[in-house]
């Protein structure tokens, strides 16, 4: 691939000069700026950002490193169309993709020889499979949590649930041939750094062996019977339903099965880890005393009505969305029209396939005149629920799963 | 024999001076013909030259000015950053790796703001900010500091319509 090439081209200007041509004299500290660097910071453009594939109802949460999330009331669909999926970069996507010429290389301590399939190779090679699965970021909810925490302040829109097609993990593990001593899984994608530095691997995060030869597990080429949109990772991806989406590597190029641990950029220190015992807001944690996020929480949303919603006197209507508990199933569904004083059971289905949302629905009439607020509230099948209130502080802000709330009023 | 030497000994001098005489020449040509081609060939590297304020600004006042048609309510709208001493210097050192939307949609102490920059130097390749790191902080502290929200905010900003 000739990534390097590419990206020179691309940064062919000084980044030094870009950026005295910009404010109009020279830039104090510029010797400091990196030679691979253009500022994108000045960019006029950057208010008006199309998002390749996507709707431009998605709310942009950041332009460089696209991050965008999807409304919920738009995430009415069972299986969520592909122009609605949430986008959630590190890097900068790989900007040629020869699907051709695309590989995959399984390697790492624990294989007992590497190997590497392009494409189609992983399609005649294997059995295909289809799986509907949710996939949540692991900061989603992250912009109501006090102190807040940084980085893209996610509402409750970093979740979708969509069909993949691709050939199990296992089934190419098991060809490879792995070692009794393997522990984790590390995935490496096509992305590029943010810093420019064409080497720096930008995310590489996996999951421990158990997780990675379940058979909902996939290596997919194929979202909603269609090719993966660019931005969620064409030509191939990795797909971890039910835990955090950054265990789904984007652009997948290589595969390592490790002896240990996984220590890949994004996997150590505070990232995608929450403390190992609960601790008051604001706390500083140190990095020994996290763990890694593994299955996410118990959620729902409710994607119809929209808030907002005026009914008519006397009227009726219906209350509907998705519940979903990362590795486990949902086993009821509730809400509540008066402030969480009394809760009504909802109808709720059973998943398409393990690690998929399940829907639900209620008919709601309100009593008299006034303003209202629906809460929705999931448990699981081991009798976790949802709270109503933000749950446990953690200092990077993951897996808010506080109840979704929507206004509506009677008129 | 002598005088034979001493008829040798004037045509090695003039020879020597012959051969001293195409020397410079050669050497000037050279010179002058290195100097067409490369002209900068022997002057220094050029540096860059540190902007000297006005005297009547403070010395955090950036080297640049926003168009004031850029700027609504206090917001440079291109970015969204709002327009406060260190702007300039937020824009250019933040925004030359990621968007400004990663400033603007945070919220943190003055520790906060600069663990966040610790972070991006230990792993993200953010360099040295020198003496700008104070002025990105007193700007980042002030104009994006954290709010208490409590355990739950109420829902804000419905858009109400008929169903």
């Amino acid at each position: 691939m000739s990534k390097k090439d590419s990206r020179r081209t691309f940064l062919s200007k000084s980044a030094i000069a870009t950026l005295a041509a910009i404010v109009g004299s020279k830039v104090v500290f510029a010797e400091n700026f990196p030679k691979e660097l253009e500022p994108v910071g000045l960019q006029p453009d950057e208010v008006k950002v199309k998002i390749p594939g996507k709707s431009d109802q998605l709310k942009i949460l950041n332009s460089k490193p696209l991050s965008a999330e999807t409304p919920p009331h738009l995430l009415d669909d069972e299986v969520t169309p592909a122009h609605l999926m949430f986008v959630r970069n590190n890097g900068i996507p790989p900007e040629e993709v020869d699907v051709q010429k695309w590989t995959l290389t399984i390697d790492g301590e624990s294989v007992v020889k590497p190997m590497t399939f392009g494409i189609k190779e992983l399609m005649d090679n294997f059995d295909h499979y289809s799986y509907n699965l949710t996939i949540e970021c692991g900061g989603n909810g992250r912009a109501e949590f006090n102190p807040p925490a940084k980085g893209n302040q996610w509402g409750l829109g970093g979740v979708a649930c969509t069909k993949w097609t691709g050939v199990r993990l296992k089934d190419v593990l098991n060809k490879v041939g792995i070692k009794d001593d393997a522990v984790y899984i590390g995935y490496y994608g096509a992305d590029t750094h943010l810093s420019g530095d064409p080497d720096k691997v930008v995310i590489s995060r996996g999951v421990p062996i158990k997780k990675a030869l379940e058979d909902e597990t996939l290596i997919a080429w194929a979202m909603n019977d269609q090719a993966i949109p660019v931005m969620n990772g064409y030509p191939l991806r990795l797909v971890c339903g039910g835990w955090p989406a950054s265990t789904s590597g984007k652009w997948l190029t290589r595969i390592s099965v490790r002896d240990k641990e996984h220590d890949g950029p994004k996997m150590e220190g505070q990232s995608y880890r929450v403390p190992k015992f609960p601790v008051p807001p604001g706390t500083k944690v140190p990095d020994d005393q996290m763990k890694i996020i593994e299955s996410m929480p118990v959620k729902s949303i409710i994607t119809y009505p929209k808030t907002g919603a005026i009914i008519p006197k006397g009227g009726s209507f219906e209350v509907r969305g998705h519940a979903w508990a990362g590795d486990l199933k949902v086993k009821k569904m509730e809400i509540s029209i008066d402030f969480g004083v009394t809760w009504k059971t909802c109808e709720l289905k059973d998943p398409i396939n393990r690690l998929a949302w399940q829907r639900w629905k209620i008919n709601v009439k309100l009593p008299e005149f006034g303003y209202y607020e629906i809460w929705a509230r999931a448990t699981d099948e081991k009798g976790v629920a949802q709270p109503m209130v933000l749950p446990g502080w953690n200092p990077k802000g993951y897996l808010n799963n506080a109840s979704h709330r929507i206004g509506v009023r009677q008129g | 024999m002598e005088e034979l030497s001493k008829k040798e000994l004037v045509l090695k001098q003039a020879k020597l001076a012959i051969n001293f005489g195409v020397g410079v020449i050669a050497f000037a040509s050279i010179w002058v013909f290195q100097f067409t081609i490369f002209p900068d060939f022997f002057k220094p590297e050029p540096t860059i030259v540190e902007f000297i304020p006005d005297s009547t600004e403070p010395e955090s006042v950036s080297y640049f000015e926003l168009d004031s048609a850029d700027i609504e309510n206090g917001i440079h709208v291109p970015t969204g950053l709002i327009v406060d001493d260190g702007c300039q210097d937020v824009m250019v050192t933040c925004g030359a790796c990621h968007s400004l939307d990663l400033v603007t949609q945070n919220r943190a102490t003055r520790d906060g703001w600069k663990e966040i920059i610790v972070w991006m130097q230990e792993t993200q390749k953010l360099w040295d900010l020198g003496e700008k790191e104070v002025v990105i902080l007193d700007y980042l502290a002030k104009n994006y500091a954290p709010e208490n929200t409590g355990r739950r905010k109420n829902i804000e900003n419905i858009e109400w319509y008929n169903l």
